[in-house]
């Protein structure tokens, strides 16, 4: 269940990335202040705050949300 | 007594743009080839002019969040809307062109519930959700310009674990069969997804395929096969990228014992577009 709960909370952040523009434009504006009262551990934290799409899709960020996430989506996306 | 009139699978970012950004040249041209089977798949379709559609597929976190992820999902009542994202990107975008709203069969789908209930298949149901592009882009491929019957949209839960086993998928196929035969109505079924692409959902992976394993399914399906394809396992199905192969599992029952033709099969770096159809009685 431990994996579980986590891969939720990763999710949840990028779910409102995707869904939530006023969300998503404090993160763009300033990613660990945007974050900074969510439930995640450092090592989730630190790859939200350094936007590194294929180190939270390792961290259990389901692949769909990592690539569409509009302004960082693509990033991951690009092969 | 009703019956299933055409019954086709298809992959579902049909999006010529898209494949050309992460594939190249090829990435269009054989993503234009797999839209032109697919577009003569629909024409063989209308012409059997369908009182409705059931259209099989899966949300990729857009419909249903992290509140609920219903295994199987029928979508009910007068009309269903196409999914909304700003600044929609990657397979998303392929939406911002099509129509919003689309029409649906409310007696079919309540069908399919109801009978559902006493026949032990306890299906979740919406009034609310849109769909995203596994449903409206092999949707508006099939028909064109020519009108959209009424739809039976109906999710499959392909991508949060635990899924549904392939088994199930048949089985909730076979009962769709059954509500059809007792109504009144000619339907088509559609399944959309695949073929292998993004095995184990996993970044790193991006640009792998399983063409072996495609052509095992394909093999299997040509022959009218389908108790290995009941037997495969939700970690072969996500090693080799095949999660969506759910819905296609649940056209199966829905069909079964019918053999398919391919109608197209395209190998990208991405992804190995397909389109199949069932020979029906």
């Amino acid at each position: 269940m431990e994996a579980a709960l986590s891969r939720y909370a990763v999710n949840s952040v990028l779910y409102r990335l995707k869904k939530d523009p006023e969300f998503r434009a404090r993160f763009a504006a300033d990613p660990a202040a945007a974050i900074v009262d969510l439930d995640l551990t450092a090592d989730e934290r630190a790859a939200f705050v350094a936007r590194d799409m294929r180190r939270i899709n390792e961290l259990g960020g389901y692949l769909h949300l990592v690539l569409s996430i509009p302004g960082l989506g693509v990033q991951a996306g690009r092969r | 007594m009703g019956r299933i009139v055409f019954a086709g699978a298809m992959s579902h970012v049909l999006d010529p743009d898209y494949y050309e950004r992460v594939c190249g040249a090829m990435g269009r041209r054989k993503t234009e080839e797999a839209m032109a089977a697919i577009a003569a798949m629909g024409g063989r379709l209308s012409a059997t002019r369908p009182d409705a559609l059931v259209v099989v597929a899966d949300d990729h976190l857009n419909a249903f969040s992290f509140n609920c992820v219903p295994a199987m999902c029928v979508r009910t009542g007068r009309e269903v809307q196409r999914m909304r994202q700003d600044h929609a990107e990657a397979f998303d975008a392929v939406l911002e062109h099509m129509p919003t709203t689309y029409p649906l069969h409310e007696g079919l789908a309540n069908a399919i519930l109801e009978q559902g209930a006493a026949a032990g298949f306890d299906l979740a149901l919406s009034w609310e959700a849109p769909v995203d592009h596994a449903f409206l882009a092999p949707v508006n491929t099939l028909h064109g310009t020519r009108p959209i019957p009424p739809l039976v949209p109906i999710w499959i839960n392909c991508f949060v674990a635990p899924q549904p086993t392939a088994r199930r998928c048949f089985a909730f196929g076979q009962h769709i069969a059954r509500v059809v035969a007792r109504s009144d109505c000619n339907v088509g079924i559609i399944a959309t997804g695949g073929l292998s692409h993004f095995p184990e959902l996993s970044v790193a992976r991006i640009g792998e395929t399983d063409s072996v394993f495609d052509g095992r399914l394909i093999h299997w399906m040509e022959r009218g096969e389908h108790e290995p394809l009941q037997e495969l396992g939700a970690d072969e199905l996500h090693k080799t990228g095949s999660h969506e192969f759910l819905n296609w599992m649940v056209l199966l029952g829905a069909v079964s014992p019918a053999r398919a033709d391919v109608r197209y099969f395209g190998e990208l770096p991405r992804i190995n577009l397909a389109a199949v159809e069932w020979r029906l009685p």
